[in-house]
């Protein structure tokens, strides 16, 4: 008993050391990414005993930063829920983390370990749930902050999330009805398939091309970043945290970060194979054209738990990339994407998924 | 009668009249340097030359005499390349300074250039030097490269003064202005040459480069040096307090009054504004400590808790010293309110002995106000009355005396006025700037000086004029009858005046005084006006 | 009022699809990012280091070139004998637009020279660079061509050159000595004395800033009525 607590506290540290490093990591790729797409050259200051490391430093100098500036907080707010409000926000987006599978099950002698934190039957629903709540550290904030500005900062943003929530949702019933599951582990196993013979394997993307691109943007609007970053703004539209300073701000800003990679681990779980490699099984490659390479447990994981990280890495990096390509919508133009596109397009999708079903005889 | 036209327009002018005269009563100017009307016209400068008709030349407006059916062109051709010719010679010795130069700003020589100039200039020539910054009097500084050989400072030195310490020496280029040999010029109108140079070539010592003239202000005001009253301009700046010595009064310049003063003013009163900037009082004080006699900082508001309620406590002992340099209005709100209100006895401060008067401006009464004290009836107690007051102040027949603007020590000596700062009575100091006697006070009250809060002097003619506001009240310094009004107010008498402008007291002096019926600071306007009743200034009219 | 109809773009319906125009979005970024990146990488290994991978100028080690009508930090002008061009004519107190100029003039010993200043502060935490000090100046005593960008200071009081400054770009506060041989004292500033001309023993000159009996509490009562 004592043992699988154990367990389950080294794959929690784990999975959040992971999650919060790559968060952190964010920002410098952030700097980096943007500067080598509008030629510039990036941050790179900050040295430590005269090391640069390309401006990887950064990200410490912002937190010592964040930690040692003052923290304001307005007259006249209500300091409980001004408080409250980030903490919040950071909570609920790291324990979605908690459902997410990050690898085959890991086999140590008699004991078989599932490489998630908690393996929930109606994972997806759990994620969604907390998903939907960490609107309440936006909304709170933007209450809580008495400030005209960031209380319709937090209307916007509450506005935003939950209309898109409602075309998330939709997008994913098909990928379930596909697989069958709300459990992310099995939902992952069911896309070790492959379909026209083997050549294919039966990923979310190739069940559920509309449902992904779909997902992949009203996921992008719930992360509140380019080209939906209406609720914050911080330019000129002022959002809701704008009268956060110090390390509550760090913690919004945060936030966002998690929330992105919170979505590429959804979509690689869901629309790309989760841990799967094609043609691996749990006992070795099995490619289409005969060949068989036998692996063994330990390497199956390890292969498994990189191929997951790449994938998340590359969902993080197009994110990124989509954040410094687009400009941001205009509140209406967000409002008719989200109402009359995405939900009728996701609608679509889960009534034309049913059909094919049908046809294909209730299998997937 | 002769009449004339000057540019198509007929003017009528009496016999004698110049055609510089005509043209002015048409409201045409003609640029001029030597001609100015308080002199005689001397006519060589040659800047004022017009065309007339019939006539083979130009001719000088200034001295020449309107006649029946003369034809005058100011602005023809000829005249203006004659203007530009003559400002051309005019330049031809004249320095480059205008950066440096204090008259920059109101040189006639810079305007005319600017409106009549040649603007292409051909001379090439080396200037002749002459020697600059010539120290000629205690007030006044010459530069010979930049005179025009106007003489107009000659004349009046001849003429107006009959000193005669300018002459203009030598010939040619080489002319020069300058004082006769042994001279300085030191008579008590100097400056007025200043005023009079329309180039830098005679400034101002004391203004010297302490100030441009653009940056500043000016205000109509009355000289308060004596009781002639001569109109002046206020020249300050208040923006800029790193010139000038951080003091907002820059200059004085006279300001023509046909009646007053015409073109002049003494330097005594050019010079005599120092007080309103220095040495000032700037905040309430009071007296701490009986023994030590030592005075802290204090406010207006703990000076109102003190003295309101010994005010309505006086009963009738309480003694009042004025000065007559107060402005009318401020003398009638101590009678007002002091007087009427709490039964005060109320002394006018005699003149000042030793006073020196002359035959032209400068009279022996040093007091601008004299007459407007008179005028309010407050002129009736003996020549003693203020050292009598102050007797009976130590004698403790008083239960406070108040002393505006006077320094008592000057007047009782400085022991009878230690006996009364060491006595029971409520000793009240209430002015502008720091006395002997100031120390010595319980309260010291700053109140503001004419020209912080306006008002009017009557003058030894008994012509009553406004001295105009030019800035507010240094600090904590307030309008006199503000505070009257104020403590009037807190001491709870039922019918205390409520004054809130000086034009509001000098309304309430217009009502009850005979001598100021019918006047209103409006209908003063910038010339004043004379008194109804002349009969109490008999004794203080020119000598 | 006049309506102006501002005609919306049509789009095509490719266009209206968002997908496809997002692809080309993401085609130029996707081509900047690894063509830069694929430079930075060649540059560390001194290849191809003809292009460069980043527009940017890498202040304050790599300076952009200044164009020579670029308005800099000011400088007076010096006299061969070291004294200021300056002849205080306040002319470019008057024009100045910001007020950040304030000079006080005083007599010079020598008669031809007459006014000079001795005291010429600009307030660079004010000075809004237009160039009309230097464009009114009679004597050319005032330029912007020092080249000297990087005005910065931990407080508003060090924003405030003097004519020590001004005179010597090099110099930087606080000034502990200057050079300059000048024919008067050295004045006081605001409170604090900087600088250390001595007076030559021939010029007799009494210095004409006194202390006023006016306080600066005065003078702020006095600028506000």
């Amino acid at each position: 008993m004592i043992e699988a607590l154990l367990i389950k506290l080294v794959v929690a540290s784990v999975v959040f050391g992971g999650v919060l490093n790559l968060a952190g990591l964010h920002t410098w790729v952030e700097r980096k990414q943007s500067a080598l797409i509008q030629d510039r050259i990036g941050a790179n200051r900050a040295p430590i005993f005269g090391f640069k490391l390309l401006g990887l430093f950064h990200g410490i100098a912002d937190a010592i930063k964040m930690f040692t500036k003052e923290d304001v907080i307005p007259r006249g707010v209500d300091r409980t829920l001004h408080t409250l409000a980030p903490f919040f926000s950071v909570f609920f987006a790291l324990v979605a983390f908690a459902a997410i599978p990050f690898g085959p099950q890991l086999h140590l002698g008699e004991r078989v370990i599932d490489l998630q934190v908690a393996r929930i039957d109606a994972a997806l629903l759990y994620i969604f749930a907390m998903l939907s709540l960490g609107v309440y550290g936006v909304i709170l904030a933007g209450f809580a902050s008495r400030n005209n500005y960031a209380i319709m900062g937090g209307m916007r943003a509450t506005a935003q999330m939950i209309s898109y929530e409602i075309a998330l949702g939709i997008a994913l019933i098909g990928v379930l009805m596909v697989y069958g599951t709300m459990d992310l582990s099995a939902a992952v196993e069911a896309q070790g398939r492959t379909i026209a013979g083997g050549w294919i394997p039966l990923w979310g993307v190739v069940a559920q091309p509309v449902g992904f691109v779909v997902f992949l943007v009203a996921a992008l609007a719930e992360t509140k970043r380019l080209p939906f970053d209406l609720p914050e703004g911080e330019s000129e539209i002022i959002g809701y945290f704008v009268e956060y300073s110090g390390m509550k701000f760090g913690m919004f800003f945060l936030t966002d970060f998690l929330e992105t990679i919170l979505v590429a681990c959804l979509a690689t779980t869901l629309f790309f194979g989760g841990w799967q490699i094609p043609f691996l099984q749990a006992d070795g490659f099995h490619f289409p054209w005969g060949t068989e390479i036998p692996v063994a447990n330990w390497l199956y994981v390890l292969l498994g738990v990189t191929s997951f990280t790449v994938k998340v890495l590359a969902f993080c990096f197009v994110f990124m990339q989509i954040r410094w390509t687009l400009p941001r919508f205009r509140y209406d133009q967000l409002m008719d994407l989200g109402w009359k596109g995405l939900f009728p397009i996701a609608v679509v999708n889960v009534l034309v998924t049913a059909g094919v079903m049908i046809l294909l005889g209730g299998q997937g | 009668m002769p009449e004339l036209t000057i540019d198509g327009r007929k003017v009528s002018v009496p016999d004698g009249t110049t055609v510089i005269e005509a043209a002015e009563q048409l409201g045409i100017f003609i640029p001029r340097y030597c001609y100015h009307p308080g002199l005689s016209t001397a006519g060589n400068c040659r800047m004022c030359m017009v065309d007339v008709e019939n006539s083979p030349k130009p001719q000088i407006a200034c001295n020449l005499p309107a006649t029946e059916g003369m034809v005058v062109e100011t602005e023809s051709e000829q005249a203006r390349k004659d203007r530009a010719a003559v400002l051309e010679f005019l330049l031809a010795n004249h320095p480059l300074d205008c950066p440096v130069c204090d008259q920059a700003g109101e040189c006639d020589l810079q305007n005319y250039y600017m409106n009549f100039g040649l603007y292409d200039p051909r001379f090439s020539e080396q200037k002749v030097k002459k020697e600059k910054a010539v120290e000629v009097g205690p007030h006044v500084m010459l530069d010979q490269e930049r005179c025009i050989l106007c003489s107009r400072c000659v004349r009046f030195t001849d003429e107006i003064t009959k000193t005669g310490e300018f002459g203009i020496f030598n010939r040619g280029d080489r002319a020069e202005l300058g004082l006769y040999p042994g001279e300085t010029l030191d008579n008590p109108y100097s400056a007025n040459v200043v005023d009079l140079c329309p180039v830098g070539a005679l400034t101002e010592r004391s203004f010297r480069f302490k100030a441009r003239v653009w940056y500043l202000s000016s205000t109509k005001s009355v000289c308060g040096g004596c009781s002639r009253g001569c109109n002046t301009d206020l020249h300050h700046v208040t923006d800029r307090p790193h010139l000038n010595d951080a003091e907002r009064l820059v200059r004085v310049k006279p300001r023509f009054h046909a009646q007053v003063n015409e073109w002049w003013m003494c330097d005594e009163g050019r010079y005599g504004h120092g007080w309103i900037d220095r040495d000032r009082l700037g905040e309430v004080r009071r007296r701490t400590d009986e023994a030590s006699r030592r005075q802290v900082e204090s406010d207006w508001d703990a000076a109102e808790n003190a003295l309101a309620p010994a005010l309505a406590a006086a009963n009738g002992r309480l003694g009042v010293v004025v000065s007559a340099t107060q402005t009318t209005e401020e003398l009638f709100s101590v009678r007002e309110v002091l007087g009427e209100r709490f039964g005060a006895r109320i002394v006018v401060a005699p003149q000042a002995p030793g006073g020196k008067g002359d035959d032209f401006l400068i009279q022996a009464d040093k007091a601008p106000n004299r007459a407007g004290a008179r005028l309010l009836g407050l002129s009736d107690a003996p020549a003693d009355g203020v050292e009598s007051l102050v007797d009976a102040a130590i004698a403790g027949e008083l239960d406070s005396l108040w002393v505006f603007g006077e320094d008592l020590v000057e007047l009782v000596g400085a022991e009878k006025t230690r006996s009364l700062a060491l006595s029971d009575c409520l000793f009240v100091y209430a002015g502008t700037n720091d006395n002997p006697t100031v120390s010595l006070a319980r309260w010291v009250l700053p109140t503001a000086v004419p020209v912080e809060a306006d008002g009017t002097f009557v003058n030894c003619d008994g012509r009553v004029q406004r001295v105009g506001r030019a800035f507010a009240p240094l600090a904590q310094a307030r309008e006199c009858q503000r505070v009257l009004c104020e403590l009037a107010s807190r001491a709870g008498v039922a019918d205390a005046p409520s004054w809130s402008t000086t034009a509001e007291v000098f309304a309430a002096i217009a009502k009850s005084t005979d001598a100021f019926a019918g006047m209103s600071f409006e209908s003063l306007g910038e010339q004043g006006a004379l008194a109804a009743s002349r009969e109490p200034l008999a004794e203080a009219g020119t000598p | 009022m006049a309506v102006k109809v501002v005609q919306r773009p049509q789009l095509t319906f490719w266009e209206k699809l968002y997908i496809p125009q997002v692809l080309c979005g993401l085609r130029i970024t996707f081509r900047h990012f690894f063509r830069n990146l694929f430079l930075h990488i060649a540059h560390r290994f001194g290849r191809r280091t003809g292009e460069r991978a980043g527009v940017t100028y890498q202040y304050p080690e790599e300076l952009r070139p200044l164009f020579s009508r670029l308005r800099t930090r000011h400088r007076l002008m010096v006299r061969e004998n070291g004294a200021p061009r300056c002849v205080g004519c306040m002319l470019c107190e008057t024009v100045c637009p910001a007020k950040c100029i304030t000079i006080v003039p005083d007599e010079h010993p020598d008669p031809d020279v007459e006014k000079f200043p001795v005291r010429f502060d600009i307030n660079l935490g004010v000075c809004v660079y237009c160039g009309y000090c230097v464009e009114v100046c009679p004597e050319d005593a005032i330029r912007m061509d020092t080249g000297i960008l990087d005005i910065a200071a931990t407080s508003r009081d060090a924003m405030k050159l003097d004519i020590h400054e001004l005179m010597n770009p090099q110099l930087r506060k606080p000034v502990a000595s200057c050079e300059l041989d000048f024919p008067h004292q050295c004045e006081v500033h605001g409170g604090e004395v900087r600088g250390s001309w001595t007076q030559p023993a021939a010029v007799a000159h009494e210095p004409r800033m006194k202390p006023s009996k006016l306080r600066t509490s005065d003078l702020d009562s006095r600028s506000s009525a």
